[in-house]
């Protein structure tokens, strides 16, 4: 009798184990086939694959929420906003942004414009909360052409980020000019700003988080005056298959560990991180530029440090 | 028969069909009269641009000129953000356009007209000078484009620009050399190009006369040392046959 239970319970036992392994088993797969490949919901490259959810990292979202949990990971960034710039690019991103701002080559000489009666540039800052390019648009434009007409605004959706803007600002001879204003907006309902009013649109760093990227880009077209250039600084994909290895190691491994050891918030990092490894590569945003209906100059694109980044524009046509 | 000639035909169209989108695709590689080429610059740069050029006699080889050109062109100060080479892009357009324009600019009589006909040097000399005389308006300025184009960024588009020319003139000059001369001819006309350039820089003389008999005495060079190299060449044809018979002539298995 003993003897029976403990057969039956060994039994049991060995069944359960053999359905436990089976279970367990990794779907039927060799080299020469791709089914396992088929029953993965392969990623797609832009958001909105299907209506009403977009990508935030590498999490599917609901489109309403997007705009909600950028807003925390920015909020929650915004105090150590510098100090995490520099040290995940190694200090990079400012030489990036001297020459994104040097080569745009802001403001108008007032030596050799003679007769113009609208003074200097109106330059957008779109998700330049900290004002990292606003002030180096104005300093640009006042030091290097003597020009003290143009004038910045500065749009970011995050009233955070703006706040450290606006603290940042205090430290500039511009803080208190008519030349820098900061605005609450969203890149994709820009109704604050008339058609055709813009001389210049920047976004450095921006256009990754927007939920409709193709939105945003038609929303500049409208707001740009005729022959107005559409600036674009983003995270990019790095072409060197060599130096993408390592550039891929430091931002999975090293960038959420320094966001956790310095900000203290490791997944608003790690967000940071899928979110660059999510964004269109150089070609398929350059065609986005095109759809929008600017003309880009040359291949459309510069790189910076490989590929890392890159510089996009758009020259709006005349007529 | 009937199914050989359709094969035949089917191939045929084929193959014509693949050599035009061929062409098609390479119209820039090589000279061709049936096709036309396309523009060299897409219409709002191409605005831009020659609007800029008219400013570069006062404002030099600067983005200055070029704010001024978009200007005109009804562009504004920031649309110069279309250029992505800046500067660079206003000596180019300069250089493209020049050297296309030089087919047009030099007409030649036909061969056998009017019985005597230019030499292909005398051709090269006369293509060569209405090259030098389109940098005319600009030549005050060019040496400000010559140190851009030196620019290690810039300097390979210059040289393979350079080299273009040179093909052109010896082209529209109707050479057909199909040796190792093709090579010799470009490169040298493309050092006495570059060399004469910078002498007309610094010309003063009217009319730049100092100029063209800088180039008449550089090709006249050019001539003596492929005349003296082409003897040499000869020669050692001759005494190395020779050699190689005398020695044959004693026995050695050669």
């Amino acid at each position: 009798m003993n003897m029976q239970a403990s057969k039956t319970l060994f039994r049991r036992q060995l069944l359960g184990g053999l359905k436990w392994r089976r279970t367990a088993r990794e779907p039927y797969r060799c080299f020469s086939c791709s089914i396992r490949h088929e029953q993965e919901p392969s990623p797609s490259k832009f958001p909105q694959d299907t209506a009403g959810t977009t990508h935030f990292g590498y999490e599917t979202v609901d489109e309403a929420l997007k705009e909600h949990k950028v807003g925390a990971v920015f909020s929650s960034v915004a105090s150590s906003y510098d100090t995490m710039n520099d040290l995940m690019s190694l200090g990079i991103h400012r030489l990036w942004k001297d020459y994104f701002v040097r080569n745009l080559n802001p403001g108008a000489n007032p030596l050799t414009s003679s007769s113009d009666p609208e003074k200097g540039w109106n330059i957008l800052d779109i998700a330049g909360g900290t004002g990292d390019i606003a002030f180096r648009m104005l300093d640009h434009a006042s030091t290097i052409n003597n020009d003290a007409h143009t004038k910045v605004t500065v749009a970011d959706i995050n009233p955070d980020m703006l706040a450290e803007g606006k603290k940042r600002a205090l430290a500039t001879p511009y803080a208190r000019s008519p030349r820098l204003k900061f605005v609450e907006a969203n890149a994709e309902k820009l109704d604050m700003i008339p058609d055709n009013s813009v001389d210049l649109y920047t976004v450095a760093f921006g256009v990754r988080n927007f939920t409709h990227k193709d939105v945003a880009i038609r929303e500049a077209f409208r707001v740009l005056k005729p022959g107005g250039v559409f600036a674009c600084m983003e995270f990019s994909k790095v072409n060197n298959p060599l130096f993408d290895a390592f550039y891929k190691r430091w931002s999975f491994g090293a960038i959420p560990l320094i966001g956790q050891l310095v900000a203290g918030d490791r997944d608003s990092y790690q967000y940071l991180v899928e979110s660059i490894d999510r964004f269109p590569s150089q070609t398929e945003f350059r065609d986005m530029i095109q759809e929008a209906g600017f003309l880009v100059p040359g291949q459309g694109w510069e790189d910076l440090t490989g590929g890392i980044a890159a510089i996009h524009k758009g020259v709006k046509p005349i007529r | 028969m009937a199914p050989v000639r359709l094969s035949n035909s089917v191939l045929g169209s084929f193959r014509a069909a693949s050599r035009r989108s061929a062409l098609w695709r390479r119209a820039c590689l090589y000279h061709s009269y049936e096709y036309n080429q396309a523009p060299p610059f897409p219409p709002a740069e191409s605005a831009i641009l020659s609007a800029a050029l008219a400013h570069v006699p006062t404002h030099g080889f600067t983005s200055g000129a070029l704010t001024q050109g978009a200007r005109d062109a009804g562009y504004l100060d920031v649309s110069t953000s279309l250029l992505p080479r800046g500067v660079f892009d206003l000596i180019y357009y300069h250089l493209v356009t020049q050297r296309l324009a030089l087919k047009d600019s030099v007409q030649f009589l036909a061969e056998g007209e009017k019985g005597k006909s230019l030499s292909i040097e005398a051709k090269v000399r006369s293509l060569t000078l209405a090259r030098l005389c389109a940098n005319e308006p600009i030549i005050h300025r060019w040496q400000e484009a010559i140190a851009i184009m030196a620019q290690p960024t810039y300097a390979p588009d210059s040289i393979a620009e350079l080299a273009r020319l040179a093909d052109e003139i010896w082209f529209l000059a109707g050479d057909q050399s199909v040796d190792s001369s093709w090579y010799t001819k470009r490169a040298s006309l493309s050092a006495i190009y570059s060399a004469t350039e910078v002498f007309m820089t610094q010309d003063t003389s009217k009319g730049f006369i100092e100029t063209g008999k800088f180039l008449d005495a550089r090709l006249e060079d050019v001539m003596k040392i492929g005349g003296f190299f082409g003897a040499m060449g000869d020669w050692l044809d001759y005494t190395g046959h020779s050699a190689v018979n005398v020695l044959r002539s004693k026995g050695v298995r050669i």
